[in-house]
């Protein structure tokens, strides 16, 4: 394993880690909060995003940054303003977002330069800097701290929303923080496995660990685990078969998926029937 | 008697409606009265009570709750208020324990950055304990049955130790064994503490023996508010409101 002493690789392998663990940590307030299609809105919305940068001729991972979070932004407050639920309005903002993309695209007027683009939709995890990991190590701080602090009241509104309301907490302001916040972890996890497929990152190990325990905390915590483990198996994977590191990941985290579906205990009864959720 | 509630004039209209779910709604609630709201399915009842909450705000009119403006200070005002909302069923797989719903109930009154302590815990589990449930404690909610599940969502709304209780139909999903134990921890609450409560139902056979008065709603609107007379049977009493045969 001559090549994990490469500096290059030894950024990817963190960077992996870090993207996973976030991922996975977030993915399980996202999954629990019904915001399905936040990971699809975003990642196009970076995705216009680094059309636009391409366009101007800035760095297309900026204004993919820029694009995603102000998307993420506008989501919650939005929706609330027009009674709609969240989903709703990524369901809108998704298509929107990829036809503001292909508006800036026959804009560039170098062809050459949508290669940036391609990157930030299929990812590329051996382009990760130094500054990248201390971006995700930043993120990955604050948001471990502000679950931490605001965890009762999260806890709560994944529970249900209409009832937290109804015991006095203000649930808007935390719904608000978990769209940013996936806007911002989809925008800094894109170089490793790119736009199209981040979402799969978001669900995959937050799916997997609701299917083996009853306990939340317990799967606010393994689903971090899962979701680091499953990025760093994808990468080994892709090394061995010589393949896409991002495909290799979406792959090894939906057969992940998969497995944990056939043995979750949660999904047996005595009848010999299963629950289906 | 202080006054707990009072709506003038309130209309609740449902995003999309044009036909108000109540309409020109005036009613007086005093502290420590004991209060059943009956009705006909699609009555109004819950629109009633999700009002009086400001769950849902009013299309028209005011709502006062310990006589400040629901518009004004909503959360502050739930804080003070345990609901428990109709037919409210956990999926199996949900991964939060029963203990977890009732501890949540008191996350509002607690509030932000602040954390449950053991004095919290013992309260939520004597509570749970007074109702029948605390064996059930750490056992997934989902897992329950419809029966221990309301009676973990009744839990739920006294753990914050509310001054004003709404109960949506919370009689419902109970077992015959419950459908006693549950009424008689409601009435034996309501005797030793300072709490108003209204409950709605359209079963009018499981009257309360400390029931005040009788809200009767009907299309969205209040047909009849009337006092029990003292000493006279509950049954007695809600067949000469509603003018229906009871059984008893």
């Amino acid at each position: 394993m001559i090549w994990l002493e490469l500096a290059i690789m030894q950024r990817a392998l963190i960077g992996c880690i870090l993207a996973g663990l976030l991922t996975g940590l977030l993915g399980v307030f996202v999954v629990k909060i019904k915001l399905s299609s936040i990971g699809y809105c975003m990642s196009h919305g970076a995705f216009a995003g680094a059309a636009l940068g391409v366009a101007m001729a800035v760095n297309p991972l900026t204004t993919a940054f820029m694009f995603s979070t102000i998307t993420a932004f506008f989501i919650g407050p939005v929706a609330d303003k027009a009674r709609l639920h969240a989903d709703v309005v990524t369901s809108i903002a998704f298509p929107l977002n990829m036809a503001l993309a292909f508006v800036f695209l026959t804009l560039s007027p170098d062809v050459g330069l949508k290669s940036n683009v391609a990157n930030v939709l299929w990812g590329s995890v051996l382009s990760i800097s130094y500054y990248d990991l201390v971006y995700l190590i930043s993120i990955c701080a604050v948001t471990v701290a502000l679950i931490f602090l605001f965890w009762k009241e999260l806890f709560a509104i994944m529970f249900d929303r209409k009832l937290s309301e109804a015991d006095g907490i203000n649930t808007k302001p935390f719904i608000y923080f978990i769209i940013f916040l996936a806007g911002v972890v989809v925008t800094l996890s894109l170089k490793l496995v790119g736009g199209l497929l981040i979402f799969a990152l978001l669900f995959n190990p937050a799916s997997t660990a609701l299917q083996f325990s009853h306990n939340i905390k317990r799967i606010v915590f393994v689903s971090p685990i899962v979701g680091a483990i499953t990025c760093v198996s994808g990468l080994f994977v892709s090394l061995f078969l010589d393949l896409p590191v991002s495909s290799c990941i979406v792959l090894v985290s939906t057969l992940v998926f998969a497995l944990a579906v056939l043995l979750s205990p949660k999904r047996r009864r005595k009848g010999g029937g299963v629950y289906a959720y | 008697m202080g006054e707990v509630i009072r709506l003038e004039n309130v209309y609740t209209t449902y995003e999309g409606e044009k036909r108000p779910a109540i309409r020109n709604i005036n009613l007086s609630v005093h502290s420590n009265e004991f209060i059943y709201v009956v009705g006909p399915n699609a009555a109004g009842k819950t629109t009633l009570l999700e009002t009086i909450n400001g769950l849902l705000p009013p299309s028209g009119g005011r709502v006062y709750v310990f006589d400040r403006d629901m518009r004004k200070n909503g959360r502050k005002i739930r804080c003070d208020i345990g609901y428990v909302p109709q037919d409210f069923i956990v999926d199996p797989g949900e991964p939060y324990t029963a203990l977890d719903v009732v501890l949540m109930g008191m996350y509002g009154k607690i509030g932000i950055l602040r954390r449950l302590d053991r004095r919290d815990f013992n309260k939520a589990m004597k509570i749970m304990r007074s109702l029948g449930v605390d064996e059930l404690a750490n056992q997934p909610m989902g897992k329950l049955s419809g029966g221990q599940q309301q009676k973990v969502m009744i839990a739920r709304a006294l753990a914050k130790e509310p001054k004003l209780l709404l109960l949506d139909e919370p009689f419902s999903n109970l077992d015959i064994d419950s459908q006693q134990r549950i009424p008689n921890f409601i009435e034996k609450l309501h005797e030793e503490n300072d709490i108003t409560i209204i409950i709605v139902t359209h079963h009018v056979d499981q009257v309360l023996k400390r029931c005040d008065r009788v809200v009767v709603i009907n299309n969205g609107e209040i047909m009849a508010d009337e006092k029990l007379t003292e000493g006279a049977s509950p049954l007695k009493e809600f067949r000469r409101i509603l003018r229906v045969e009871v059984p008893g």
